[in-house]
């Protein structure tokens, strides 16, 4: 039967001139080449159809935990490395065509697309901050400096003591959700202020603490599509939110350049 | 004591420390029943059916309750965090 094709990502065909690093594709024995396909080029390794079949590749990614780890991790250090020499539209993990005739018919449906995508990534680096804070902190600020938690807080002070305990855990529940939109809009003022430094921005789904094993939680997570010659100035301004924030119990993280996952798709 | 410095949600029931583990489960199962207690006790009262007498006295006894929890987890060296469960699509418990 014929091998499979493992895609890592796809680039512009006028930089698939330059040579390849050596690098080893998924099985970890052959090695990852080009496949020219008109106006672009893609980057594949071989893989043998009966040793990768669907259910298999179904059956390892659902209860080997072990195997899943060392090749999500195979996928992204590649597609990483290549992201360094080319401008490259990555591809998600297990992505497998058939045979060169089915990769050829995607690309070239998508021909456009691939080409607008790569525009738009040339030039340019994938950020990403995440912004944690340590909410006991920032509780105490929010009950402290809010007038209307200050009243509340007098009232209850007047009432019996049974009622207190009840008035109490609705106020907690005021702070609770005055500490959220507290957070949000703090967060979204530092996204804004960052706009003027990248090209674009979006919003991704925080991770909770489980995912992230931190104590503080995730607030924001943000990725932004920068210009290399912007890459400083924007890592500088996150450092300048840190510095005066520390003290408020807010934390920053920004990481890449990473592939332009969020800004392209295929 | 020794305090039990796990946070992440597991039980300690390691054999030379059972007791320990042991308090642990006890209290996050006290703690549970006594959150549902306590969201239960405030929605009646936000429904507005209590007289003012049983407010009162629901509210000073969920308080001694909420102390009582207070000195047990001094006690045994627990915090909050060990006493959280997980409870699946409804989130942690504390």
């Amino acid at each position: 039967m014929e091998d499979l094709l493992y895609l890592y990502g796809l680039i512009p065909a006028e930089e698939g001139g330059q040579s390849l690093p050596d690098l080893k594709g998924f099985d970890g024995i052959g090695d990852i080449y080009t496949i020219p396909v008109g106006k672009i080029t893609a980057i594949a390794c071989n893989l043998d159809s009966e040793m990768y079949s669907e259910e298999m590749l179904k059956e390892r990614i659902n209860n080997d935990m072990e195997w899943l780890q060392e090749k999500a991790f195979h996928h992204h250090e590649t597609v990483l490395k290549l992201s360094r020499i080319y401008t490259i539209v990555p591809l998600k993990f297990c992505t497998l065509y058939k045979n060169q005739d089915s990769l050829n018919t995607a690309v070239t449906t998508n021909e456009a697309k691939l080409i607008s995508a790569f525009d738009l990534i040339k030039g340019n680096e994938e950020w990403n901050l995440k912004i944690y804070s340590d909410d006991k902190l920032l509780k105490k600020q929010v009950s402290e400096n809010n007038p209307t938690i200050e009243a509340k807080k007098e009232e209850i002070n007047q009432l019996s003591k049974g009622r207190q305990f009840f008035e109490k855990k609705k106020l907690d529940k005021l702070i609770e959700s005055e500490l959220e939109a507290e957070k949000n809009k703090i967060s979204e003022k530092i996204h804004v202020g960052l706009k003027e430094y990248v090209l674009r921005g979006d919003v991704k789904k925080s991770w909770s603490n489980e995912v992230t094993g931190r104590k503080e939680n995730m607030t924001w997570n943000g990725v932004y599509l920068v210009s290399k010659t912007k890459v400083e100035p924007f890592l500088e301004e996150i450092q300048r939110y840190e510095k005066y924030m520390k003290e408020d119990g807010w934390k920053f993280e920004a990481t890449g350049p990473w592939p332009a996952y969020h800004f392209t798709s295929f | 004591m020794q305090p039990i410095s796990q946070t992440n949600g597991k039980i300690n029931l390691d054999p030379d420390n059972a007791e320990h583990g042991l308090a642990q489960l006890v209290l996050t199962v006290v703690e549970l029943l006594r959150q549902i207690v306590e969201r239960h006790a405030l929605r009646r009262v936000e429904g507005g059916t209590l007289t003012d007498e049983q407010i009162e006295n629901l509210g000073e006894a969920l308080m001694n309750l909420e102390e009582k929890m207070e000195e047990l987890k001094e006690i045994f060296g627990l915090d909050d965090e060990d006493l959280n469960i997980d409870l699946g699509p409804l989130g942690s418990l504390l």
